[in-house]
């Protein structure tokens, strides 16, 4: 059996304010392969999004475990989180935060402008090319965000969390800003990601587009529970690869839920 | 090597991204910075002119630093052994002075004692005094009062530099009219003199006949002016062959103690150690010990510092205060840029940019934001100094013809970095600290 790509175990965190501290996340357990695409779903002020910042480095758990390709980087430092976050992590937020004052291009080239090894300027803008061909707009790579849509801001944030090849992409709602069909179109972009072998967390609202990932997780008082109502299928357009998505034939073996029990309640 | 090499670029692009991003910002943190760096630079340059000036001055009679002066007493023998260690050396010169007298014999000069020709000094110099022994040998000045019953005429007193070769390797006189000595010649019996502007001022107030008396002279040269320089000295000066003075002066004769003799007084350059071996030895052979040698070595530009350190101390106060003013300046819009990019920081900081590196972006903007003021602060200040070349030139000789100090124009772009280093530490722990999960999440 590989060793999974993310394993959290019993992971916990409490917010602390200026009231009272209120634990949000009690004992987590998580576990996810390459190329497997995992929802997660709550009610507003569930954990989610603080769940997805402890997986992104972003914040530490106060307990638990956090291995990552087997290493322990539960109490990882600062510098090294910042170097993993690099390497191996793709984020996508809901409000896009791309920089105003910078072309599509740049923005994306951002996430290979940050300290962590230095690439000559001709390899930079290959790869921020290919990044943004991967998601169908490199001819906008010299437009500012001002003169993009909400869909192609949104795309252009995913080239942004592509252009290092991360091994798994993180998006906190990425479809929360964006109309049904801009929605779907930014799902199709990131379920197409796994099938090269990049493991994806969405953290949603919306069902239809959980029901797209392989697995579908609910954060209830704290802990993730395997989603047991139905969520409706959307089918993925057909010729664009995607459309594979309900074929489990695809995912990985050890990805499937009859083979591998990763979520423990 | 290779990863600090690449936070430090990717610092250098993200700081000018940024700076091209806020233009207004940045030419706020310009204006309220580029008083303090013209202030520093302004100091600089001044100071530096002053020393300039002061140094071209004192080295026209002290001479240029790392020259040695050595003083060789005035017996015949030592004299004779100094000549002949010097002869035909280029490395060290010999000096010494004699009073003269250029002028109609049997009267009083004009400028008794070699006064400056717009003062007087009174009869203190060539005969209102002689010198008595008693027979014990004490020696003491006697007035003469039948000196002092000749009446004033048609002659002037001045001092005459008779040199073995050219003085000016060590003291850079500066040529005014005519020409220098010429030491590759044979000696004339007329001494070719070259005067400094008081002596030609002198010459030029009063129609003298050319009949030179020298102290201990055999008989009174028919002098001949070449020259005029700029020697810095206030009184009346010439400057002529020892090998024509001693055409008339008796080096066997007793120096006179009251105008030095013919004491001399040796100039070498720092490296003339070989003729200064020599010179000693000669010396030492005549009986002439080391103790009796007193030598010190030139260091003008030291003892100015020195003069000018509590002025410059003043002064670069004052400037650093102003500094300090455009550091708060600077610092009050970089808190304020750092306030609204706090969502660009956290994205950074998402993306794997370490907090070194965030620090390092804001540091970069504030500082090349002080160098771009440092820039425009230095051309100012050397337009100005251009400009006011003309008037400068009129204050000191020396400011004429040169350029901008490059010392102002360093203290400016460390200033102008300074500042920025100061002014962006702040808001650079700050943007270093800025959480990536509560902004992102917000």
């Amino acid at each position: 059996m590989t060793t999974p790509l993310v394993q959290l175990i019993g992971l916990t965190k409490t917010l602390r304010g200026q009231g009272e501290p209120r634990p949000i996340l009690t004992g987590v357990d998580l576990t996810l392969h390459s190329g497997e695409s995992v929802a997660i779903l709550g009610r507003s002020g569930s954990g989610k999004s603080t769940l997805l910042s402890l997986i992104g480095l972003f914040d530490r758990p106060d307990g638990g475990q956090y291995l990552l390709d087997g290493q322990d980087i539960t109490r990882i430092s600062d510098s090294k989180a910042a170097a993993l976050r690099s390497s191996q992590f793709g984020f996508v937020f809901q409000r896009f935060f791309l920089l105003k004052h910078l072309t599509a291009a740049q923005n994306v080239a951002m996430a290979l402008v940050n300290g962590q090894g230095w690439l000559p300027r001709r390899q930079r803008r290959e790869k921020v090319l290919a990044a943004l061909d991967l998601v169908g707009i490199a001819h906008l790579a010299k437009q500012r965000p001002a003169r993009l849509s909400g869909g192609e801001q949104q795309r252009v944030a995913i080239a942004r969390a592509l252009v290092r090849e991360p091994r798994i992409i993180l998006a906190d709602e990425p479809t929360g800003a964006l109309d049904t069909e801009t929605g779907n179109l930014v799902i199709d972009v990131l379920r197409a990601t796994t099938e090269r072998g990049c493991a994806l967390v969405l953290v949603t609202h919306d069902p239809e587009h959980a029901a797209r990932m392989d697995r579908v997780l609910r954060l209830r008082d704290g802990v993730l529970h395997p989603e047991t109502a139905p969520v409706r299928p959307t089918p993925a357009p057909v010729g664009t690869g995607l459309d594979r998505v309900g074929d489990v034939s695809h995912v990985p073996r050890h990805a499937r839920p009859a083979e591998n029990e990763e979520v423990r309640a | 090597m290779i990863r600090l090499s690449g936070r430090f670029r990717s610092a250098v692009i993200i700081g000018l991204q940024g700076i091209r991003a806020r233009k207004v910002r940045t030419l706020l943190s310009m204006i309220s910075l580029f008083l303090g760096v013209l202030a520093v630079t302004v100091v600089q340059a001044a100071s530096q002119m002053a020393q300039r000036a002061a140094l071209a001055d004192i080295e026209l009679f002290e001479g240029v630093d790392g020259t040695l002066v050595m003083s060789v007493a005035g017996t015949p023998e030592a004299t004779k052994a100094t000549l002949r260690s010097l002869e035909g050396r280029s490395d060290a010169v010999a000096v010494t002075t004699v009073q003269a007298i250029i002028g109609e014999p049997n009267v009083r000069p004009v400028n008794e004692g070699g006064s400056p020709f717009d003062e007087q000094w009174g009869s203190w110099g060539w005969g209102g005094f002689r010198i008595e022994c008693d027979p014990t040998g004490y020696c003491y000045e006697v007035v003469d009062e039948q000196y002092l019953q000749t009446p004033i005429g048609a002659a002037i007193e001045l001092r005459v530099v008779g040199m073995t070769g050219d003085i000016r390797q060590f003291r850079p006189f500066r040529p005014v009219a005519g020409q220098w000595l010429d030491f590759s010649t044979d000696p004339t019996y007329s001494p070719g003199l070259v005067l400094n502007r008081e002596a030609a001022k002198g010459l030029e107030m009063y129609r003298v006949p050319a009949e030179m008396r020298i102290v201990g002279a055999s008989d009174n040269p028919t002098p001949r002016i070449l020259g005029v320089v700029e020697d810095g000295q206030r009184v009346p000066m010439a400057y002529a062959r020892l090998d024509e003075l001693l055409n008339w002066v008796d080096i066997d004769a007793p120096p006179n103690p009251y105008f030095g003799g013919l004491a001399l007084e040796v100039l070498a350059a720092p490296h003339a150690t070989e003729t200064l071996q020599i010179l000693r030895a000669n010396l030492a052979a005549v009986g002439v010990g080391e103790d009796q040698l007193y030598a010190r070595v030139i260091d003008s530009r030291r003892q100015i510092e020195q003069m000018m350190l509590i002025l410059r101390v003043v002064f670069f106060g004052m400037a650093g205060l102003v500094l300090l003013i455009g550091v708060a300046g600077i610092l009050n819009v970089t808190l304020a840029t750092v306030g609204e990019r706090v969502e660009e920081f956290a994205l950074r900081r998402a993306v794997g940019t370490p907090r070194t590196l965030l620090a390092g972006i804001v540091l970069a903007e504030t500082m090349i934001t002080g160098l771009f003021t440092a820039a425009v602060a230095i051309g100012f200040a050397a337009l100005v100094f251009q400009v006011a070349g003309p008037l400068l030139a009129e204050v000191h000789y020396s400011l004429a013809a040169g350029s901008f100090p490059w010392e102002a124009a360093l203290a400016g772009v460390i200033a102008g970095l300074f500042a920025g280093l100061l002014g962006g530490l702040i808001p650079a722990v700050r943007a270093a600290r800025i959480p990536i999960a509560s902004v992102m999440r917000a």
